[in-house]
């Protein structure tokens, strides 16, 4: 039983960081291998907050529309100038990127365990949720946040007028551009969400846990949950990450400990070897022609 | 005629340079920076205060102590470039790590190929220091393979009895794992019944898996040895899973400041170090050294450590002080602690370790982090 | 023609002697800079001029270093048993890095080659603790000549001929009809598949190439340091990598040791800077962040605003003293 919840919210972490992958890679069609630093940037935000606001409610919420914005000028100040460049080049400005906002974060906030929770006055208590199972509060918060989150997006991209054009950014830049959609705007508002859901994902779990550098490994390990369901699927993200955080869990549990580093990797190459573009992505023209 | 005038200019000078005062030259190389230098930087900082205090109240018979520290950020291949650099160019006749166990082996080989001693302050101590010790190689810090885990199991024994079910937890680094490793060994062999040790990856998104395979196997105590980390973010998922058993994890730097954080009257901390909360006259020493400096005072201990052994080096070795003369004197080494630890730090020609270990025990008492068990002592063979 | 060979000679001449003036930490930075070079040829020639994303890159140093150290410790191999036999790993595994190739393009041919790098960790940090070696794997000098290769003078002669080998070898590859199957399979497969190329056996050589002479690199980074340790090979290493071939100048051959050489001083030169501050013990705990930012800085510099590296710089220079008048 036990395992059933860790399972839940080990899905629910990684889930709500990949929606970021996915949203950025859907509608873009960039690659963000910063999501990780970024998702770091907006845990430190939120310490940054609380050090002026003490007041949880009014504190998170600042820091989740503080990241929304950088989100959205991290694709009007830098990636902008990379649309139509290779494939190479704008992966690799995203791997820059990150690196310079891990130094940046270090010579601001110095490398130590920091608490955001300590000034916000929370403290993580566990219950009983069912029988022979306990939850941390801040975990349960986590994955009705992400519940929430994904009902939104899915909500949003199929019902409304802008999930539509972001969709049809996505699909034919070319043709949605000829058609009046705003692109740029576009591009800046999904990299604003998808800052947005990993700066959340990043907070909740710095305030569980404190918030240090490893943070930003917990992103790079989101990344073949995203890939595992396909880059550019939501639904394959939530699946994916269910596949990956299950895996772990039982392999922690019944096998080695020390596989669960090494096994989403292992369970990305193997997606790559049978099925490159993942469960519910679509099939991408990857073979000659 | 004027470049001729300049150059005489610079030969009349050169004499007066040359009668600055010669100074002892230790050489350090330490993760100042990066990843690790949570658990390293504080005690260089500590060192460098304690060699500052020293040079100012006159230094070793009116010469000073010249340290110089380089940056290895925890990587080998820096250690390497650092010891080069503090051997050759800077010519120093004590060399420290205070780095990470990585870069302990090109340190080791560059040492002993240039004849110079190398002190561990800070970092694991090799098992090279344990006797039969090879030369050249000392080391101050607290912890000590096997030790550790020896006094830690006498602990639980005295306080459970030997009819218990042990967690045991490591973080996936060569040091902890073996260490934790040898400990279950040794739980066997008294009787105790030991778990398969539970091996928690670095970069962790979260504990609480590793921890419900330690619940649901049944333990009544866990202990861990690794970095703080580890230690700590294990005890709080095993603490929100509800389990409510008994914790013992290594003293830490970081441990006197987080047991008062933490406040989990059934969470040990076993160390060498004391505590600062005591205010022995020499903690008020560090406490003033401290004011102003980057890193808090009470996790500097290590550091003074350090400089305690390096100043009786330099003493006993005299002058001119070479690294043939700084090991002679390193061999036969008595340094009081004045406290910091449980007795004094004793090295022979055989053992550059200590020739006695001392533990103690804490936790928080509900107000303030007591002492459970005082020093005990563990001869070093 | 004699016009270029005045000031090329004027180089060799200035690289051979190097050692009578220069301190020995500007030595060991020379070394390390050809050492770089090495690795970095390697890389030029996969994705420069083959057109392959690699992000790999650490995972094959790691695996020529690690086979040269096991074979150091384990059965007491020399030098020159060691060198080809990481190689030999190198061949073998550019085979297994190289396959997904075949399949996959852009991303999903860099993801893949990302997690291979981690496996390729994994069982090191594995092996490095099975065996024992938790403090890493420690190499004797190597004995060259009769002669034990331990300070960085010693080495410099060896690593210089070492780098030009690899620099001839590439350039003589890159004009033999190999470098030219690449240069077409780089942008334009299709076409280079209906010019009757052979496009996977023309992919495959350039990854089982580029790993060997990579896996060689890092074999002789393994005996220069005199040790072996699994902390050394991380993601960063292969970004530096990556980074020397870009900012030296994409599809050059001489980008990739201006590069090599850009992102070895780099940390030097920020240090030597920061050092001339007025400054406390504070920004030196803060020395490795500074490196970090400004890496990455730079890395952005050159890929928004000048793809075309230190190479293209020189040639706009060039074209701006030549061309306007």
């Amino acid at each position: 039983m036990q395992l059933i919840v860790n399972i839940v919210v080990l899905t629910s972490i990684y889930a709500l960081v990949s929606c970021g992958y996915v949203l950025i890679y859907r509608v873009s069609r960039v690659l963000n291998l910063a999501h990780g630093e970024l998702m770091m940037v907006g845990a430190y935000l939120l310490l940054v907050t609380a050090g002026y606001v003490t007041n949880p409610m009014v504190a998170i919420p600042l820091a989740a529309i503080l990241s929304l914005t950088m989100g959205a000028l991290v694709y009007l100040l830098l990636m902008r100038r990379m649309t139509g460049e290779s494939v190479l080049a704008a992966i690799l400005t995203t791997i820059a990127l990150g690196i310079l906002l891990r130094g940046l974060i270090v010579i601001f906030f110095s490398a130590a365990h920091q608490y955001p929770s300590v000034p916000l006055g929370l403290h993580s208590s566990s219950i009983q949720i069912l029988p022979g199972a306990r939850i941390s509060t801040l975990s349960l918060v986590l994955v009705l946040v992400t519940a929430a989150v994904y009902g939104s997006l899915f909500a949003a991209l199929r019902l409304s007028r802008w999930g539509l054009r972001m969709r049809a950014a996505g699909q034919n830049p070319l043709l949605a551009a000829q058609r009046g959609i705003n692109l740029h705007f576009i591009y800046a508002l999904v990299w604003g969400i998808a800052m947005f859901t990993g700066s959340v994902a990043g907070m909740l779990i710095s305030l569980d846990a404190g918030l240090d550098q490893t943070l930003v490994l917990i992103g790079l390990k989101a990344f073949p949950a995203a890939l595992v369901g396909g880059l550019d699927s939501l639904l394959g993200a939530l699946v994916g990450s269910l596949i990956v955080a299950a895996a772990e869990v039982l392999l922690i549990q019944y096998v080695n400990p020390l596989l669960a580093d090494v096994v989403p990797f292992l369970i990305l190459i193997a997606m790559l070897v049978l099925r490159p573009w993942g469960l519910f992505g679509t099939r991408e023209a990857l073979d000659r022609v | 005629m004027r470049p001729f005038i300049a150059l005489l200019a610079a030969t009349a000078l050169a004499p007066v340079t040359a009668l600055a005062q010669e100074a002892y030259r230790v050489g350090l190389s330490g993760a100042l920076t990066g990843p690790a230098a949570g658990s390293y930087a504080p005690a260089i900082e500590g060192l460098q205060l304690y060699i500052e205090r020293l040079n100012a109240a006159g230094g070793i018979d009116g010469r000073p102590v010249e340290l110089i520290v380089l940056d290895d950020t925890g990587e080998p291949s820096r250690g390497a470039t650092n010891s080069r650099r503090l051997l050759g160019q800077e010519r120093v006749s004590l060399m420290i790590n205070a780095s990470l166990s990585s870069t302990f082996a090109p340190m080791i080989a560059d040492a002993q190929r240039a004849g110079v001693p190398l002190l561990f302050a800070s970092s694991a101590c090799p098992a090279e220091v344990y006797p039969p010790a090879q030369p050249l190689l000392y080391c101050s810090t607290a912890f000590a393979a096997r030790y550790d885990s020896r006094a830690t199991l006498d602990f639980v024994q005295e306080q459970a009895g030997t009819d218990i079910d042990l967690g045991l937890v490591a973080m996936a680094i060569p040091l902890s794992r073996g260490e934790i490793e040898a400990a279950e060994g040794l739980a066997r062999e008294r009787g105790m019944r030991p778990q398969a040790p539970t091996i928690v990856p670095p970069p962790t998104a979260d504990y609480t898996p590793f921890a419900t395979s330690i619940q649901q196997a049944g333990a009544d105590w866990v202990y861990a040895w690794a970095p703080w980390v580890t230690q700590v973010r294990t005890v709080e998922a095993l603490r929100r899973l509800g389990w409510e058993g008994n914790y013992i994890a290594w003293g830490h730097i970081e441990a006197e400041g987080e047991l008062a954080r933490l406040r989990d009257a059934n969470l040990y901390a076993i160390g060498a170090n004391s505590l600062f909360s005591e205010n022995l006259p020499v903690h008020q020493d560090i406490r003033a050294a401290a004011a102003g400096s980057t890193y808090p005072a009470d996790q500097m201990a290590e550091g003074w450590i350090a400089g305690m052994v390096v100043e009786a080096a330099l003493r006993a070795a005299g002058w001119p002080a070479d690294g043939a003369a700084v090991n002679a004197a390193m061999q036969g080494l008595n340094v009081d602690t004045q406290g910091l630890r449980g007795g004094p730090i004793q090295f022979t020609a055989d053992n550059h370790f200590r020739a006695t270990q001392y533990y103690r025990v804490y936790r928080w008492n509900g107000e303030a982090v007591e002492v459970v068990r005082d020093w005990q002592a563990y001869s070093v063979e | 023609m004699y016009k270029r060979l005045v000031p090329i000679a004027l180089a060799v001449c200035g690289l051979v002697a190097l050692p009578i003036w220069a301190s020995t930490s500007a030595m060991d930075i020379a070394n390390q800079i050809l050492l770089a070079s090495i690795g970095a040829i390697a890389l030029m020639l996969l994705t420069g001029f083959a057109g392959q994303i690699s992000l790999g890159h650490a995972g094959l140093l790691a695996a020529g270093a690690f086979t040269a150290g096991i074979l150091a410790r384990e059965v007491g191999a020399p030098f020159w048993v060691g060198i080809p036999a990481a190689g030999a790993t190198g061949a073998m595994l550019g085979l297994i890095f190289g396959l997904p190739s075949l399949r996959l393009r852009g991303i999903y041919l860099a993801v893949s080659t990302l997690a291979l790098h981690f496996v390729v960790i994994y069982l090191g940090g594995e092996y490095e603790t099975r065996r024992g070696f938790s403090t890493g794997i420690l190499i004797d000098p190597p004995l060259v000549f009769g002669r034990e290769l331990w300070d960085p003078r010693d080495w410099y002669p060896l690593l210089l001929v070492c780098a030009g080998l690899t620099w001839l070898g590439a350039r003589n590859l890159l004009r033999a009809r190999t470098g030219r199957s690449w240069a077409a399979i780089h942008d334009t497969e299709p076409v280079a598949a209906a010019l009757g190329i052979h496009v996977a056996r023309a992919k495959l050589t350039a990854f089982v190439i580029s790993s060997t002479i990579t896996a060689m690199a890092g074999a002789l980074f393994a005996y220069y340091r005199g040790f072996v340790s699994i902390e050394a090979f991380s993601l960063f290493v292969t970004i530096q990598y990556v980074a020397m071939i870009i900012i030296g100048g994409m599809g050059t051959l001489i980008g990739a040791v201006l590069g090599a050489a850009f992102v070895t001083i780099l940390p030097h030169a920020i240090e030597w800077g920061t050092s001339l501050l007025p400054t406390s013990r504070a920004l030196a705990g803060s020395i490795f962040a500074i490196n970090y930012a400004a890496f990455g800085v730079i890395m952005i510099a050159f890929l928004a605003l000048e793809p075309g590296g230190l190479v293209g710089i020189a040639r706009r220079l060039r074209g701006l003293i030549r061309g306007r008048g």
